[in-house]
C-alpha cells in the first residue's frame, strides 16, 4: 500500500445460533457498533466491502454489499463482494484498505455477516457432479469431512513430532480459558483435559471439543485515512501490513477439497497463508518475534501447533512444548488466540477473519479487557480459506 | 442377474477385477503428474503444460490416515455404513491421493504400510447396480 490506512473503528455481533435474526441483522448489528466506535455515520462511507460468498467461485450464499446499502443508507458508493470462503474477510479488508491507499475513498467499511447450516459443512450449489469438481469426489469417493483431512495431519503430526492426544486437549483447553473472558464468544465455560479427551471421536485422533463448530455472527471494521482520524480524533489501530495469499505448486498440505495433491520438496505447508503472512509481516518491516499476538484460524487442536512453527514463531516441533508449559498464552512468547478462537467462537465463515481483526485491535488498543495481553504492540492475524484463499494483516499501536 | 459395476465417478479408475487403476495425468513439460485428471498443468514455471494420460502405480505407502466415527453428508453413500478409516498414500512421482482403507483393523493403522489400490463396492444404486470406489488395502504378503 502507497499511503497509510488506519483501523477507525470494531465491531461484531455476538457468536451464537440466532435463528431468529436474518444476517442481514447481524450485519447491521455489527457495522452500527464498527461505526459508533470509529465516530462516523454513512455519509462518511465511500466504500462498503462485503465478504460474501463462502465459496469460490460464486456459490455462496453470503451478504452483498448493496444489500446492506439498500437496507440502512440508500448513497452513491462504491459496493464490492469478494469470495475467498473462511478468508473472505481478510480478502474483503484487504480491498477496504487499498481503496483508501489509493486515495478513492477516505472511509471504507469492510464486513461479514453469516448464519451458517448445522453439522459438517456440507457441498455448496453449483459445482459439477463429475472428476473436474474435487468437492463432488470427495464426498462420493470416499466421504472426506473436513475434520478428516485435519485429522491426517494431526495422525501425519503424531508421528513426526509425537504429539499426544494430552497436548492436542490442552490446546483446545486453551483456547476455552481465554475465551472466558470474551462476551463475544460462544462458548466460555472452562474445560478440563479429561472433559476433552471424553468428548466423541470425531476423526481420530480429534475430538468433538478439538474441532471447531459453526456458528452465527457478524463482525465490521472501518478504515479511514490519516486526515479523517485527525478530524475524528478516533483512537486508532495502524496497518503496517496487509496481504492476501493463494495455493503455491507443490503444497504437502492436505487441502480441503482436493483428494490428491502433486507433492514438491521445498513448498511451505499452507502456502496460500504462510505466503501471505511472510508478506504482510515484511511489508511492516517486522519479524515473527515481534509478534505480541497472533489470532490465527483453529479449525482444529492441530492448526494450533502447526501454524505458530510455520509462521515462524517457534521452530517445528517446538509447539508441543509451549503448549504444555502455557507458552503461548497471555505472558507466553505470543498470545495465541486471545479472543477464545474458533473453537470458542465456532465458525461463522465469511464473518470469522474480520473477527479476528477487531480482536487485534481491541488488543492494541488496550481494550481487551480481562483478556488484555500486557503490553500488546504488534498484532497479526492468519487465516485460511477453502479453495487456496489466505490472508494475514498486520496492525501496530 | 447382477448388473454390471459402475464407478463413483466416471474418469477417476478403471477396474480390472478387485484392482483398481487411478487415471492419472503426466506434463510433457516438466514430468509433474496429477490425479484425478487435470485440465491443465498446474506448474507456473512449466510452459509446455501439455499432459499426456498414464496409469498410476498399483502399490503405495500409507503417510497417514483417520477414522470417521460420524456418517458423512448425504452425497456420501454406503450400504451398512459404519466407521471407516481413510488413509492419505504416496504413489511415488510426488503424488499423495486421500482413499478409504480396506482391510485394516480400525485400532491397529500403521504409517509406513505398503499398500495397493483395490476397486470395492461402496452401495447398491436405484437401478440396483453396485457402485465401486477405489480403496487401499495391504499389499500382498502383508
Amino acid at each position: 500500500m502507497s499511503g497509510e490506512v488506519l483501523v477507525a473503528g470494531v465491531g461484531a455481533h455476538p457468536w451464537g445460533k440466532w435463528p431468529d435474526k436474518p444476517q442481514l441483522a447481524l450485519a447491521l448489528h455489527a457495522i452500527d457498533a464498527a461505526l459508533g466506535d470509529a465516530g462516523l455515520g454513512w455519509p462518511d462511507v465511500g466504500a462498503l466491502v462485503a465478504a460474501s460468498s463462502r465459496f469460490e467461485g460464486g456459490m455462496g450464499w453470503g451478504l452483498h454489499a448493496n444489500e446492506v446499502a439498500q437496507a440502512v443508507a440508500e448513497q452513491p458508493m462504491a459496493c464490492i463482494n469478494v469470495g475467498g470462503a473462511c478468508a473472505a474477510g481478510v480478502i474483503a479488508f484487504h480491498t477496504a484498505a487499498n481503496l483508501i491507499a489509493s486515495g478513492e475513498c477516505e472511509v471504507a467499511i469492510a464486513f461479514g455477516a453469516e448464519r451458517m447450516p448445522k453439522g459438517f459443512i456440507p457441498r455448496p450449489p453449483g459445482g459439477a457432479d463429475n472428476i473436474t469438481d474435487s468437492d463432488y469426489l470427495r464426498w462420493v469417493a470416499m466421504g472426506a469431512t473436513n475434520p478428516a483431512y485435519w485429522a491426517i495431519e494431526a495422525m501425519r503430526r503424531r508421528a513426526e513430532h509425537g504429539t499426544t492426544d494430552e497436548t492436542l486437549a490442552r490446546a483446545a483447553q486453551l483456547m476455552r480459558r481465554q475465551a472466558a473472558d470474551n462476551p463475544l464468544a460462544r462458548f466460555r465455560d472452562p474445560l478440563t483435559i479429561e472433559q476433552v479427551l471424553a468428548s466423541p471421536m470425531v476423526a481420530d485422533p480429534l475430538h468433538l471439543l478439538e474441532i471447531c463448530p459453526v456458528s452465527d455472527g457478524a463482525a465490521a471494521v472501518v478504515l479511514c485515512s490519516p486526515q479523517v482520524a485527525r478530524r475524528t480524533g478516533a483512537r486508532t489501530a495502524r496497518i503496517a501490513g496487509s496481504a492476501i495469499g493463494s495455493g503455491a505448486f507443490g503444497d504437502p498440505a492436505r487441502r480441503i477439497p482436493s483428494i490428491a495433491s502433486t507433492v514438491t520438496g521445498g513448498t511451505i505447508h499452507t502456502s496460500e497463508v504462510m505466503s501471505a503472512a511472510r508478506i504482510a509481516l515484511d511489508r511492516a518491516g517486522l519479524s515473527p518475534a515481534d509478534v505480541d499476538v497472533l489470532e490465527m484460524a483453529d479449525n482444529s487442536a492441530w492448526h494450533l501447533l502447526a501454524w505458530p512453527e510455520l509462521l515462524g514463531l517457534c521452530e517445528a516441533g517446538q509447539a508441543d512444548w509451549l503448549i504444555d508449559h502455557d507458552g503461548f498464552g497471555r505472558d507466553g512468547i505470543a498470545a495465541l488466540n486471545p479472543s477464545g478462537g474458533f473453537l470458542s467462537f465456532g465458525e461463522a465463515t465469511t464473518a470469522q477473519a474480520l473477527l479476528q481483526i477487531c480482536e487485534l485491535v481491541w488488543q492494541v488498543r488496550g481494550d481487551a479487557g480481562r483478556r488484555q495481553v500486557e503490553g500488546a504492540r504488534v498484532a497479526m492475524s492468519a487465516v485460511l480459506g477453502l479453495g487456496a484463499n489466505g490472508g494475514s494483516v498486520v496492525l501496530t499501536a | 442377474m447382477t448388473k454390471a459395476a459402475r464407478a463413483v465417478a466416471d474418469g477417476l479408475f478403471v477396474t480390472d477385477g478387485e484392482v483398481a487403476v487411478l487415471l492419472g495425468a503426466r506434463c510433457d513439460g516438466c514430468g509433474s503428474v496429477y490425479f484425478p485428471r487435470p485440465l491443465s498443468c498446474r506448474n507456473p514455471a512449466c510452459h509446455d503444460k501439455r499432459l499426456t494420460a498414464v496409469e498410476l502405480p498399483g502399490e503405495g505407502t500409507l503417510i497417514s490416515y483417520t477414522v470417521q466415527r460420524y456418517r458423512p453428508p448425504p452425497l456420501f453413500r454406503m450400504d451398512d455404513w459404519a466407521p471407516y478409516a481413510i488413509g492419505l498414500v504416496s504413489l511415488g512421482d510426488g503424488i499423495e491421493v486421500m482413499g478409504m482403507l480396506s482391510g485394516f483393523e480400525l485400532d491397529h493403522i500403521a504409517i509406513g504400510s505398503p499398500v495397493r489400490v483395490i476397486s470395492a463396492p461402496l452401495y447398491t444404486d436405484d437401478a440396483e447396480a453396485p457402485v465401486h470406489t477405489y480403496q487401499f488395502a495391504p499389499a500382498a504378503g502383508q
